[in-house]
Formats: C-alpha cells, structure tokens, sequence
C-alpha cells in the first residue's frame, strides 16, 4: 500500500515543534482586527476620554486600562471564538488530527496569553506615548510578568466557562455578563464605591489583583516591592482552577440538542438529494 | 488484509438502537459506500469507526487498532472528512494545508495535493472567500495530507453543485489509484454508483444489504420501458397490454416487466402505425435508486414506519 511504509516508520514530529506550531498558528487567527480593536483600540479610547487636558496620567491610570485591553481579549474574544470554534467543528476537526489533545488546548492558551499581553503591553506604550509617563525597566518587566500571569488566569477560566456554553449565540452574552460585573466592581473602569463585603470580594477575583499588581510594577518606587505576592498567589490560583475545571470539562464536540429518540421511525415526505428515496429525518444519520 | 472489522457493532443512546449488530470487513484499497436514509445509522457507525465514539457493544478494528485507543501513530495513518465544514477561515490554502502536514510524520506536499483536489489556482486565497465547493475540496485536501492508510469521508459532496460534485469524485477516484481504503457515506446513489466497487446498505441501524452496484441493481427487480407519448388521439388506439401503464397526469408510459419483448413489440408497432418518434424512448434495467429503496423499505415498514 502506498505510503504505508512511511507512515508507520517515520518518526513522528516532535511535540515541542508541534507545540510551538500551534502557538504560532492560533495567535495568527486570534490577532485579528477586530480582536485588536477590542483588545487595543478601545481601552485606548477610554484611556484618554477618561484624562482631563494637560493632566499628568499616573502608571496606575494606565495599568487599569491595560488590564481592561489584556482581558477583553484573554476572556471575551478568547472564550466566544473557542465556543465558535466548537459548535462549527473545528475543535472535533482537530481532534481528529495526530496533534495530541493537550498539545492543541494549551497552545490555543498560549496563543491567547501572547496576544493578550501583546493588547496590554500595546495600551501601556500608548499611555506613555501620549502623556509621557515615566517607566523603569525593572518596573516594566515585572509589569510583563504579571500580565502573564493574568493572562493566564483569564484564559484558563475562559477555557473553562467553554463547557457551560452550549451555543454560539450564548457565548457573547454569557461572556459579557460574567466580565463587566468583575470589571466594574474591581475599579479597572473608574473607582466605585461598593460596599465593604464585595471590595473583599472583589480582591480575590482575577481583575483586581491584576490591575494592583500592574499598577504596582509601573509606578514601582525605590523602597517598594514590584509586585505584591498576594496578588500572584490570588492570580496563580485562578490560573491553576481554571486548567484543572477546562480539562475535567472540556467539550470538543459540538452541542447537540436533548432529543427524545424512539424505536419507532418516522417516514419523511422530502426526497434525497439525487432522483427519489423517501428517507426518514433523524439528525444522526 | 483486512483494513477495517467490525463484529456486531451496536450503539444505543438511551433505549434507541442507533446501530444495531453491525458486522463487515473492509480490505486493504477498497472503497466502500455506506448508504442508508437519514438516522439508518450512518454517521453513528463512522464515528465510532473513526473513535470519536465508544460502541455499546461490539467490537472495531480499524488498521488493527480499536478506534477509540488509537493513538497519535495510529491517528497519523488515517484520515478523515467530517461531515460539515470546519475551517478557519481566516489563513490562506497553503498556510492551513502546511500547518496540518506539519501534523504528519510522511505528509504529502502541498503542491501534491492541492493538484490531487484542483485547488492550484486557489493556493493563496483565504479559505473563508472560497465558494461552498471548494472549502469542501480543502476539506478532503486536509484529510488525505497525511498519505492516510484509511480515509473517511462523511457525505463530503452533500451541498455541491454537480460541477463541483464532479471535481470531488475526480478528487477521490485520484486517491483510490495510490491504494487508499476508503469508506463514503453518501445520501446520493449516482455518487455511490460512480466511485464504490462496494456499497453497504444501512437501515434502522442495521445492514440490509452488503454488496456490489451491480448486484444492487440486479435485486431491483424487473427492466422497464419507459416513454412519452403526448398523442391523444394515437393513445386512444394504444394496445391493451400498454394502456394500464399510462400515467394519467404525465402522459409517461412505464412498463416493467421480467420479460420487456412483448411490451416492446406492441409500442413499436403502435408507433409505427401512427407514425409517431419515440425520441425519448428509454429500456433498461431497473435504476439503482428503485434497487436501494426496495432493500430499505423492508426494515422500515418491519419497524412501523411505513404505512
């Protein structure tokens, strides 16, 4: 047989480059116009309708709004599109592929956490750029790791909020629906003034000790730490429930809806697709 | 060698016997058409054939492997086209067919297939501006990089116009000459007629008939004469052994019969009595398609189906 011998003796290709593969690939799909003008446009938007004129804007201005960019798009424009991608097949196309399962999800993560970082770090040299904000390069780098991190967490419970979205039409809403709240009360947009409980609230949530902890590195000072270790540990810690939730649940078929089967088959009065043949509707075929 | 076994394959979703005691063998380089009404169990029967389902019981083998713990050696041996397109859109031909045969341990070029799919022409365009047709030849593209051993293809025309319908086969009979087992499943009996050397009939999840075209044909019962005559004053004179067969509406003539010589004889005379041009005359052996509903009717009137 033709190619046989190949396919069963050749080495098959090493997981690292397949890995690396994947990343590269989804990162292209998911760097899209409109994920850029989510992702970047508009927290830039707000950045400056939020500054009065000829105000100095502080690194922290700039950190929540960075926050805002990395997460729309490591939650919402992530988790929607893995939810499309779902219901259209895609995800059971790969599946089907000699790629291992693990290898495909966690570069879909990893490709979700390079252009996350890349929205945010994007936001943050646009705030320097417009109000000249001083940056140190300790500041910055740890500003990078943090926002790893927290593009990690958020995609990681995105990945997870996956399997409790049945259709396509669901993702958007329920993607909205559980980001604004967390936003809103985390102060990314603006300070609020919620009561005591939900500020507590608020603290262990992935939104809040992101913003603090980008806050902290940019307008890092001498005699202060970069970065809080509470606000890693919080971020850490949804990070590590997210991937442990997405593998235990993770769905790769599409959705298909409840239906109640009988033995008795129904007769349909549409013909096949070619010259006759009554066939009787099931959607299995 | 047989590339594909399976021995009393059933699964049931509930109390629903979607696939019923299914058994057949599939040997190296054949390609089989599995056919069959919607919800006969096709695509329940592939699936669990390609290990995305686990059977209820029974067993599959499929290049000597059970499906469902294949692993990545085995998954890289065979290759698949699922029933409904499932592309990113956004990359290019050649950018999604290089990032699948980078996939592969022995894939084929692109340029290889890209040729075996007539898709050169559309190397560079993203596939979401690709028409429904050719997203589907980038489909089969996709599951044949791989120089699989066994491919799968779930209805992979269903949707094209002939044209394209006409590519695709040319697309799969390319692949039969380098030695792929290919198991089709196909609502459209041309197709089966054209590409399978083998059809397996499924219906109410089981198999109601395993065999060749021919012999499909050859169980559709009796040839039949079949005829327009528009002539209402020639019909008037038709011969008795003629006239019970005429269709009211249509004025069609249809006559089936295990010996056509008579029927034959007593048109042609009248014919020429009149002198009339049976131009659309048509004599021949029963269609494949009245074969395929006479082998599935039995199990859907046996399961109340059918009045």
């Amino acid at each position: 047989m033709t190619g046989t011998v190949a396919s069963t003796t050749a080495r098959m290709p090493r997981v690292g480059r397949l890995l690396a593969a994947q990343v590269s690939y989804q990162s292209r799909l998911l760097a899209s116009g409109r994920a850029i003008t989510i992702g970047v446009g508009f927290p830039v938007i707000l950045l400056i309708a939020s500054q009065a004129p000829h105000t100095r804007t502080s690194a922290i201005d700039i950190a929540s709004y960075a926050c805002f960019g990395l997460t729309l798009t490591a939650w919402n424009t992530y988790g929607v599109r893995l939810v499309a991608a779902r219901e259209s097949g895609v995800l059971k196309r790969w599946r089907a592929t000699p790629l291992p399962h693990w290898c495909y999800f966690l570069g879909r993560i990893l490709a979700t956490v390079v252009v996350a970082v890349g929205a945010g770090a994007a936001t943050v040299a646009a705030g320097v750029l417009l109000y000249g904000t001083h940056l140190t390069v300790s500041g910055v780098a740890a500003a990078l790791a943090a926002f790893i991190l927290g593009a990690l967490a958020w995609a990681a419970t995105a990945t997870a909020l996956t399997a409790a979205v049945p259709t396509v039409e669901a993702a958007s809403p329920t993607f909205l629906l559980t980001y604004f709240p967390v936003i809103i009360v985390s102060g990314i947009l603006g300070d609020t003034s919620e009561p005591h409980w939900l500020s507590t609230i608020a603290n262990y949530l992935p939104a809040r000790p992101l913003s603090h902890a980008v806050g902290s590195a940019l307008g890092h000072t001498a005699g202060n730490a970069l970065l809080s270790p509470r606000d890693l540990i919080v971020l850490a810690a949804w990070a590590v429930a997210g991937l442990a939730v997405a593998i235990a649940t993770f769905r790769w078929e599409p959705h298909r809806p409840t239906q109640q089967r009988s033995s008795r088959r129904e007769v349909s009065n549409d013909l096949p697709h070619s010259k006759a043949a009554a066939v009787p509707p099931s959607s299995r075929g | 060698m047989s590339a594909i076994v399976v021995e009393g394959l059933t699964k049931r979703f509930g109390d629903f016997p979607a696939v019923n005691d299914v058994s057949f063998e599939v040997p190296d380089g054949q390609l089989v058409a599995v056919l069959g009404p919607n919800g006969a169990g096709k695509t329940t029967t592939l699936e669990m054939l390609e290990g995305f389902l686990a059977p209820t019981s029974g067993t599959v083998r499929v290049l000597g492997t059970d499906p469902h713990r294949g692993d990545r050696r085995w998954r890289s041996r065979i290759g698949l086209v699922l029933q409904s397109t499932s592309l990113d859109a956004a990359l290019t031909v050649r950018d999604t067919l290089t990032v699948f045969a980078g996939l592969y341990p022995a894939p084929r070029s692109i340029g290889e297939v890209l040729e075996l799919v007539d898709l050169v022409d559309d190397a560079e365009t993203a596939v979401g501006a690709l028409s429904g047709g050719q997203r589907r030849r980038v489909d089969v593209a996709i599951g044949i990089i791989g120089r699989p051993e066994v491919l799968f293809l779930d209805e992979p025309t269903t949707g094209l116009d002939p044209e394209a319908r006409r590519r695709a086969w040319t697309a799969v009979e390319n692949l039969t000459t380098t030695g792929t087992t290919v198991v089709l499943t196909t609502h459209y009996i041309d197709e089966a007629d054209h590409l399978a050397n083998r059809l397996i009939l499924l219906a109410a999840g089981r198999v109601v008939a395993d065999t060749t075209p021919e012999g499909l044909r050859s169980r559709g019962g009796p040839a039949t004469v079949r005829c327009r005559l528009d002539d209402e004053a020639a019909l008037a004179d038709l011969p008795a052994s003629l006239a019970g067969h005429i269709d009211g509406d249509s004025h069609a003539l249809v006559v089936r019969a295990e010996d056509i010589t008579s029927p034959l004889r007593d048109l042609l005379g009248w014919a020429d009595r009149h002198h009339l041009d049976l131009a659309g005359l048509e004599v021949g052996p029963p269609s494949l398609e009245d074969a395929y509903l006479a082998a599935i009717a039995e199990p859907l009137t046996s399961t109340g189906a059918l009045p």
